[in-house]
């Protein structure tokens, strides 16, 4: 045992770092892009499509982050599908670009029978993998489901900025939340100005996970929007000189409220999961999030506390759509397009927006559904916590271009973080 | 040469798949494999992961992390080593918990020191000390739950190392030494400690190289900034913005010649140290 044990430990270093390595080049190898154009995905018929889907098997990647949303896709949407013959298994993923990595890779390597078949993303992931080409094309549009969603609506057409142009099928719909304790927080500010307020008033009571994550990035493009005085002050194309007109007062107020922040701002949560775990051990007042559909049942079993509220802000708050992509790389296409269908069919789409399912806001324009299912909606029970998606969506801002994500976040790391 | 022939086995993978990687690893940090654009050679993910700034509190981040574990770690597993020969049921003992807690991932070691640690953890709500009283361990400004971390799992690794060096009969040098009179402090000092050496040099190295090397356990008890190497060499090669993925290579290539470096003095120390008996 002593003899051997040091020798593993040593084989297992250098088979980490050789693994690390290994998954760092493959990323990259025979690297050339070339921007993918529509697919000749459209050419066929739903039936061809239903008929080629026949026993396949969907691999779908999603950050597997959410017990709620892993349970809905294991327990209603997957035997859903298997009932059309598709088999669908859920691969958890840390992170959205670990999908984008494995099909980068895949890809590079002419992979046609890759092990992602759909991926649950948007943002500047979605742009990311355009720019790659790593996304196919032309399929969404022809699914039977997306004529109930409404025509034009701009939260589906434009994905942060970039062009949807059927490379992804929504999902659903979130708004950005600010969430407090009633009990600690009685007298809680109504915009992002009073907020930022209120933090220098209670040292110590709040914090953002800091940027490059996903949340911390929505708060500071919510303060861009506060101190730029509305999102319409600030261009949704990014370009440098808009970055240089509107970012110094962003960053002066955030160096503002920095000595205010949980640890006078020393260190900030690495991602929403640590801000919540803040939040429910009371070390901070307030916590956020991209799609407050957990917040019902972490009340529910106890985690956050039941003075739990939402905070409504009187200018609104980003929101933004959520969807999924097939990758070129996967071999299974026709399955991958009847499960986005089915995942956007009015009967998955109500089931998923049952709080006690997964709570997420359905992508359809409801007002196009048949009175039946229309009425499914209507009968949905009302979560205690959250508001319904059309109070919370109330002057909804919308989202900047995906490139003025890394900016910001790279912004915020050089004249935010390393001025502390 | 018969006898090194024998290692071919253990030798060629390690030399492959190594070298493939590392070959892969060097190509991409020199601009030949972008992900996005036409391959070039040029260091110009060197020049920006230096200009950046990053680079060198990284490097001062891991190192000084990375030192202090395994200073740690070697004190202790010395003493716990020492210990175990000291007594028969009780080293029994000893050694079987130290033993136990080589197969605990280190993800799961770090995860565990959260709870334990946090501001909020397991332990200040233990002893009823509110948040001021307890020191910022998780996150805090000296890496204290990295360090803590990563001596508490390599620990146990440095005393098994050790007991293993020890493991020749020392019983005859030792008995020797008492009957020309030597105290218990010298026997320890004359004999244990340079029988350990060896042993410590080995043992002292890895633990240095794997924590430079390590992410999960700065990502999860460390603080936002500065980041370590490994930390930094992550979120370049996650970012959304492909161009910056040679930079990412970069970090990991400056990673592995540190741990060379390591390594090298290492094999350095022990080859000029004449082995006793």
């Amino acid at each position: 045992m002593p003899i051997i044990t040091p020798r593993r430990t040593r084989g297992a270093v250098v088979l980490g770092a050789a693994a690390l390595l290994a998954s760092a080049c493959s990323a990259a190898v025979g690297a050339t892009s070339e921007p993918t154009g529509p697919s000749t995905g459209a050419a066929a018929s739903w039936d061809q499509i239903m008929r080629a889907a026949q026993g396949q098997t969907v691999s779908l990647w999603m950050w597997g982050g959410d017990p709620q949303g892993n349970a809905y896709v294991d327990d209603v949407l997957a035997p859903a599908a298997k009932t059309l013959g598709v088999t669908l298994t859920r691969v958890p993923i840390t992170d959205t670009k670990d999908a984008i990595n494995r099909i980068l890779a895949e890809k590079q390597a002419g992979r046609s029978d890759g092990a992602v078949d759909l991926v649950w993303v948007n943002g500047d992931n979605f742009r990311t993998g355009q720019q790659a080409g790593i996304w196919q094309c032309g399929w969404a549009d022809g699914l039977p489901s997306a004529a109930l969603t409404a025509p034009g609506d701009p939260l589906l057409t434009s994905d942060f900025g970039t062009p949807v142009d059927g490379c992804e099928s929504p999902w659903h719909k979130a708004q950005f939340t600010f969430v407090y304790d009633s009990a600690r927080v009685p007298d809680p500010p109504h915009s992002m100005n009073g907020l930022l307020e209120w933090i220098q008033a209670h040292p110590g009571r709040f914090t953002y996970p800091a940027p490059p994550d996903f949340t911390g990035s929505v708060f500071v493009r919510e303060a861009l929007y506060a101190t730029a005085g509305g999102y319409a002050q600030v261009p949704a194309q990014f370009s440098q000189q808009a970055y240089d007109d509107a970012t110094p007062p962003l960053w002066d107020a955030l160096n503002a409220i920095r000595p205010s922040l949980w640890r006078g701002g020393d260190t900030y949560p690495k991602d929403s999961t640590q801000l919540d775990e803040l939040f429910a051990s009371g070390a901070v007042d307030f916590t956020m999030n991209y799609g407050p559909a957990t917040l019902t049942k972490l009340v529910g079993d106890g985690t956050f506390p039941a003075t739990t509220k939402v905070l409504t802000l009187d200018e609104g708050t980003v929101g933004n759509a959520s969807f999924l992509a097939i990758p070129v790389t996967s071999g299974n296409s026709a399955g991958a397009q009847v499960v986005a269908d089915l995942a956007l069919s009015p009967a998955q789409q109500v089931a998923k927006a049952d709080p006690s399912v997964w709570g997420q806001f359905t992508a359809l324009d409801v007002s196009r559904l048949p009175a039946t299912e229309a009425a499914a909606f209507a009968a949905l029970p009302a979560s205690p916590v959250v508001p319904p998606y059309d109070v919370l969506s109330r002057h909804a801002n919308p989202e900047l271009a995906a490139a003025w994500v890394p900016a910001l976040d790279d912004g915020w790391r050089r004249n935010v973080q390393a001025a502390g | 040469m018969r006898a090194r022939l024998l290692l071919l086995p253990a030798v060629v993978p390690v030399v492959v798949v190594l070298g493939a990687t590392l070959a892969l690893g060097g190509a991409q940090s020199l601009g030949l494999m972008p992900v996005v654009g036409e391959p070039a050679l040029n260091l110009r993910a060197y020049r920006a992961v230096v200009a950046s700034g990053d680079l060198w509190p990284a490097i001062t981040v891991s190192v000084t992390v990375a030192g202090a574990a395994t200073a740690l770690a070697l004190a202790v597993g010395l003493a716990t080593a020492l210990a175990v020969r000291a007594s028969r049921v009780g080293g029994r003992i000893l050694g079987a918990l130290a033993a136990s807690t080589i197969p605990i991932p280190h993800v799961v070691g770090a995860a565990a020191i959260g709870l334990l640690l946090a501001d909020t953890g397991w332990l200040p709500r233990l002893l009823g000390l509110d948040e001021g009283a307890w020191p910022a361990l998780v996150a805090g400004p000296w890496w204290g739950a990295v360090v803590l971390e990563y001596a508490w799992k390599e620990s146990a690794f440095v005393a098994l190392v050790v007991l293993a060096s020890l493991a020749a009969d020392t019983g005859e040098l030792m008995d020797t030494a008492a009957v020309l009179g030597a105290g218990r402090w010298a026997r320890a000092r004359h004999i244990l400690l340079p029988l350990a050496l060896p042993g410590l040099v080995t043992a002292g190295a890895i633990s240095f190289i794997y924590a430079v090397g390590s992410f999960e356990v700065p990502w999860l008890l460390g603080r936002s900034s500065p980041e370590p190497l490994s930390v930094l060499a992550y979120r370049l090669f996650t970012s959304t913005d492909l161009t910056v993925r040679p930079q990412a290579l970069a970090v990991a290539v400056v990673t592995v010649a540190l741990s060379a470096a390591i390594g090298l003095a290492a094999l350095g120390l022990l080859r000029r140290r004449p082995v006793l008996a």
